[in-house]
């Protein structure tokens, strides 16, 4: 009875020995085929696989476009002239989406250098992260408001002019750049003064690329107006369409005019001047460059409306001013 | 001599147990044991290009990501993938001095995605030369509808009245064309957002809604008198509640540009729509989302929801007192 119960066991635990190696044995197999296992992840390397073959495809594409440009392109054609847009910007609670909108439009304009300039005595991250993420050539710089010069909480817009020391910075870096690097391709280019609430439509750069000296064109929304516009006969700038203050040397918004580089670097002394008095901004700056008469008009003889003055509203806080009063405001870390 | 046996005999039973259990933790052995007869013949063909894929996925995507960005810089709208899923963008609009301004603006950020197509409706009689023309020189994938608020449930002038939520009867417009021109079965893959024309969209936030399931979620900002309205997210990476200060025990406290659906969700639940009458304020978004999904079905994006990549920014009513009566400017061009 002993003997038979022993052997029992001995083919018990035999057979459960062979049963659990052949188990291992088994899995151990599914571990050699690693590569296999990615079947579970199959749509997503599918997709992954198929994007990278898209890829190939686009640059073979772009790679043989360009091969077919550089035997016609031989005569030496130079590449469109860049324009620099100057853009102050400051801290506020809109400041990283009005940016981001504004890096959307550049994003689709050919040789086009981006100039920030921020108010602040330091560049802050979030503009420099911004700017990296991007995808444009861009200078980020920066250039604090003096403390009399700056708006306070609560003044109107209009109370002090905004964004003067940035722009002359832009300027300043622009002809310093430029005077670093002689060579007669380098003067071709257009400056525009872009600020970060506008709304640019992307035929306005198109536009502006042609400008031999300053070139002007209509602007939305603008001076209490559905478009504040120069007049033009005979192709020739004679009067400007403005219901406030006509009688300005350049009665225009900031957006309204570009100014060819090359003219920027012949007039060193030429910037926006502070203390000049309410919208007397743009002439301040302009009348030491060019004449009425010498403006080029855009936008088909300035009938067309291209570039907008829009404004963003504050957004509201006081339900986060309640609660950052008792200690529970949102998460300062998460950037907004 | 006995008890070596014995010891022997036990590390020989435990041993292959516990290689067997370490082994079968990993869990794609199971489903794999299925799927294998299915696409072993696919699993072979793509295995050469997918072998490096896993461990370098992530790297990859971004890279992809990356360089398709800088190469359409220059060609516009980016070239249509027959693997991403489309998105809808629903964009109600209203004539007003901005809206040529806004829509421009906003067509030039939805010119970078890939797979958009963008439908836009009018609150209007007719649909207007403006917007055609508009829709025509971008070079968008777009459908162009049109639906008029009847007066009664116009906002008057410039009064926000809450009870009248605006772009409510242009919305479901642009959801019963989508039901009326995909068929439940058909198999394009396909995501619905409703984007208001005058908010601000990062392209991180397409990307981030292109893998939703059934409907996902996100922050937004500038919403609810805060910062940032956003989903709460537990640690298991599900939303539980909502951190706002306005009404958070609405069942969908979220605002409409914080939300994307599923294509398929919206086409096999035909019966769901934004309610029209009597929704209290806050309460439209809730009207929908509650005829679609459950609160633990959403699936939030932008890193579990503490990234925000949408912002609730409203435009400035321009001031235009040098008009007059009778308009100073000529009214025959087009702002």
């Amino acid at each position: 009875m002993a003997t038979r119960m022993k052997l029992k066991l001995k083919t018990v635990f035999v057979l459960y020995f062979m049963v659990s190696l052949l188990g291992l044995v088994y899995a151990l197999m599914q571990l050699g085929q690693r590569c296999d296992c990615t079947d579970h992840d199959l749509p997503k390397d599918r997709i992954i696989s198929r994007l990278r073959g898209e890829l190939h495809r686009l640059q073979e594409q772009m790679r043989k476009s360009e091969a077919t440009k550089q035997p016609q392109k031989q005569p030496a054609k130079p590449s469109p002239p860049t324009i620099f847009v100057i853009t102050p910007t400051y801290a506020r609670l809109v400041q990283k989406a009005e940016l981001t909108r504004l890096a959307q439009t550049f994003l689709h304009v050919a040789q086009l250098h981006w100039i920030v300039v921020e108010d602040s005595p330091h560049k802050t991250p979030l503009v420099s992260e911004l700017l990296a993420k991007s995808g444009l050539a861009y200078t980020h710089l920066h250039m604090p408001t003096a403390k009399d010069r700056k708006l306070q909480e609560g003044d109107p817009s209009w109370l002090k002019p905004r964004g003067v020391e940035q722009r002359n910075e832009g300027l300043r870096w622009l002809r310093e750049d430029r005077r670093a690097q002689p060579g007669g391709d380098n003067q071709q280019g257009v400056v525009y003064f872009a600020d970060d609430d506008n709304t640019y439509s992307l035929q306005i750069f198109e536009e502006m690329r042609s400008t031999q000296r300053v070139s002007v064109w209509p602007v939305g929304l603008v001076g209490g107006m559905k478009y504040e516009r120069p007049v033009v006969e005979a192709g020739k700038v004679v009067r400007f369409h403005t219901g406030w203050r006509p009688s300005r040397p350049f009665p225009m918004d900031m957006a309204g005019f570009a100014v060819s580089l090359k003219l920027v670097l012949a007039n060193p002394e030429a910037c926006f001047d502070g203390e000049a008095p309410m919208g007397f901004l743009e002439s301040s700056f302009l009348q030491g460059l060019v004449t009425m008469d010498e403006l080029e008009p855009k936008a088909d003889n300035c009938s067309k409306v291209l570039v907008w003055h829009t404004r963003t509203e504050k957004p509201k806080m006081k339900r986060e001013e309640a609660l950052q009063a008792q200690g529970l405001g949102s998460d300062p870390a998460v950037e907004v | 001599m006995p008890k070596r046996r014995d010891i022997v005999a036990i590390v020989l039973i435990v041993l292959p147990w516990t290689l067997l259990i370490t082994v079968w933790h990993q869990s794609t052995i199971t489903p794999l044991l299925t799927a294998r007869k299915d696409d072993r013949r696919d699993g072979h063909s793509n295995s050469r290009n997918t072998f490096a894929f896993k461990d370098s996925c992530s790297l990859q995507n971004r890279d992809i990501v990356e360089v398709v960005r800088t190469e359409y810089v220059y060609s516009r709208p980016p070239p249509w993938s027959d693997v991403l899923p489309t998105i809808h963008i629903i964009t109600p609009t209203y004539s007003r001095p901005v809206q040529k301004a806004e829509l421009t603006r906003l067509a030039n950020t939805l010119l970078h995605v890939s797979n958009l197509h963008w439908i836009l409706v009018e609150d209007s009689q007719r649909r207007t030369t403006l917007v055609s023309r508009l829709l025509q020189d971008t070079g968008l994938n777009y459908t162009h509808l049109n639906v008029e608020t009847p007066r009664n449930y116009k906002v008057r002038g410039d009064t926000r009245d809450p009870r009248i939520p605006r772009g409510t009867i242009q919305r479901n417009l642009a959801l019963r064309w989508l039901r009326e021109t995909f068929s439940v079965n058909s198999s394009q893959p396909g995501i619905v957002y409703f984007a208001d024309d005058d908010n601000t969209y990062s392209l991180e936030l397409f990307e981030e809604m292109r893998s939703t399931k059934r409907v996902s979620v996100w922050p937004v900002a500038f919403v609810g008198g805060l910062r940032y309205e956003s989903p709460k997210v537990n640690t298991l990476g599900k939303v539980y509640g909502w951190k706002t200060v306005f009404d958070p025990h609405r069942p969908f406290a979220i605002d409409m540009a914080g939300f994307a659906v599923n294509l398929r969700l919206i086409l096999s639940k035909p019966q769901a729509y934004f309610k029209l009458r009597g929704v209290k304020g806050g309460y439209q978004e809730s009207s929908l989302l509650k005829e679609l999904v459950t609160l633990s079905d959403l699936e939030p994006k932008a890193a579990n929801c503490t990234k925000v990549l949408v912002w609730h920014t409203r435009t400035e009513k321009p001031v235009l007192v040098n008009e007059g009566k009778k308009g100073f400017t000529d009214s025959n061009v087009e702002i």
